[in-house]
């Protein structure tokens, strides 16, 4: 079972950044009835999003989320031993968008570079690996992205997903603790590739190298699926989590999960008995951008932080593979939180 | 509500409230489409409906099997919570 404890790294900071574009789904939406709309605005949940349009990729929204957490944080360009880009939006299918990143972020060409392709559970997928270098020595600092465009891999027909995805990147500063390290995090990860299909590009890759049909380079969802599998596994790798971490459920200060779909959520809530003011929605702002949308909720998600004590934070990624993961990390009162939104070019 | 199998016809009346329809509409023999509520945000409900009320997780061929009342009636006898009676 892929579950673990890991002593010793520390988060200094997380930025998150979104395209300054919004979009109001009232609004803006086109081929949509005002009745089908409010349906699917009143079961998501979101009612704008920040899309990127053609312009903008998760790469440029990550290195946005970077340059300002490195600037308040100061930490030196050549500190930084590990850039780990967690993205299913990359660049090109080659380079690995993390080769790009660590050029246009100035870093050091002795710092390790690469791509995790993963999406709803990458956050917790990253935090894991990065947790993991720092604590196994020879990296003291490492920079966790995390961008996903998903508005753009959307079908602007397909009523199942296209109200419903945003785009947004982030970037989070892990450190090695000071001489009697950090208090442990715990990880659990676990994967279900049987439900490949329950939400898939299925053009453009290798499998289907140049489709004439332009919607399978589009997402596809079976949200039936995907709703099911949430159900079932999100509110078991929450007790597997805590278990681990022999805590109990009224010790998380946060659950931060993945902002899927504000029905999903709220049934979720409910179903483990989680008052919704211990689970921030950022769905009503922002749409679902896929697994960013956790380091967004915990920048935008109104977090109250005590000044003399670290939060405790439940991370929960579930979706697309089907691949879930959580997190539960402890954020020191210290740590920078900060949100910015990137213009977007002409 | 797990506690005891319902009859078919609580069964009836809990489907009609699921989907927001008067209860007299609803016959075991109604297929999906001829119930609007039923669409693909219905299908959410429905599922998160069994799991509230039923506690019954549905596996992702029980779910693509779900075309008419009647079948929604089958699983949840499967499951143990309908217990055929009218």
């Amino acid at each position: 079972m892929a579950q673990c404890t890991i002593r010793g790294a520390a988060i200094r900071g997380v930025v998150s950044a979104v395209p300054s574009r919004r979009f109001d789904n009232f609004a803006d939406a086109k081929g949509f009835s005002e009745d089908e709309v409010r349906k699917v605005v009143g079961m998501a949940g979101v009612k704008s999003r920040h899309m990127a349009g053609d312009s903008v990729c998760s790469s440029d929204l990550c290195q946005a989320a970077a340059e300002d957490l490195l600037a308040r944080i100061g930490w030196e360009r050549d500190s930084i031993d590990a850039l780990i880009m967690v993205t299913q939006s990359p660049d090109y299918l080659l380079p690995s968008t993390a080769c790009l990143l660590q050029s246009k972020l100035g870093l050091s060409t002795a710092c390790a570079a690469f791509d995790v392709g993963l999406g709803c559970s990458g956050y917790p997928y990253g935090l894991y690996l990065g947790a993991l270098m720092i604590s196994g020595g020879g990296i003291s600092r490492a920079l966790v992205l995390h961008g996903e465009t998903p508005a753009r891999f959307a079908d602007e027909s397909d009523r199942s997903v296209s109200l419903l995805f945003g785009d947004a990147g982030s970037a989070t500063a892990l450190e090695a603790g000071g001489p009697g390290g950090e208090p442990s995090w715990a990880f659990v990860l676990h994967s279900d590739g049987s439900g490949f299909e329950d939400l898939i590009i299925p053009g453009g890759g290798f499998r289907d190298r140049f489709p004439e049909d332009r919607r399978r380079h589009c997402v596809s969802m079976n949200g039936a699926n995907i709703f099911n599998f949430s159900i079932k596994r999100v509110p078991a790798i929450i007790q597997d989590t805590l278990a681990l971490a022999g805590l109990g459920k009224d010790d998380i200060d946060y659950f931060i999960l993945h902002q899927s779909n504000q029905f999903i959520m709220r049934h979720l809530a409910k179903k483990m008995g989680i008052a919704e003011s211990r689970m921030p929605l950022t769905l009503g702002e922002f749409g679902n951008t896929g697994g960013p949308s956790i380091p967004l909720t915990m920048s935008q998600g109104d977090l109250t932080r005590p000044a003399d004590r670290p939060l405790i934070l439940m991370l929960v990624g579930y979706g697309v593979g089907l691949s879930w993961a959580s997190a539960l990390i402890r954020l020191g009162p210290e740590a920078v939180l900060g949100h910015r939104e990137l213009r977007n070019q002409p | 509500m797990s506690a005891v199998a319902k009859s078919t016809s609580e069964i009836l009346a809990w489907v009609a409230d699921v989907f927001e329809t008067p209860p007299e509409k609803i016959r075991p023999e109604m297929k999906r489409d001829e119930i609007d509520a039923w669409d693909s945000l219905g299908i959410l409900t429905l599922i998160a409906r069994m799991d509230e009320d039923f506690q019954v997780l549905l596996t992702e061929d029980e779910i693509q099997g779900l075309r008419s009342v009647g079948d929604i009636i089958e699983v949840l006898r499967r499951h143990g919570q309908a217990g055929g009676a009218p």
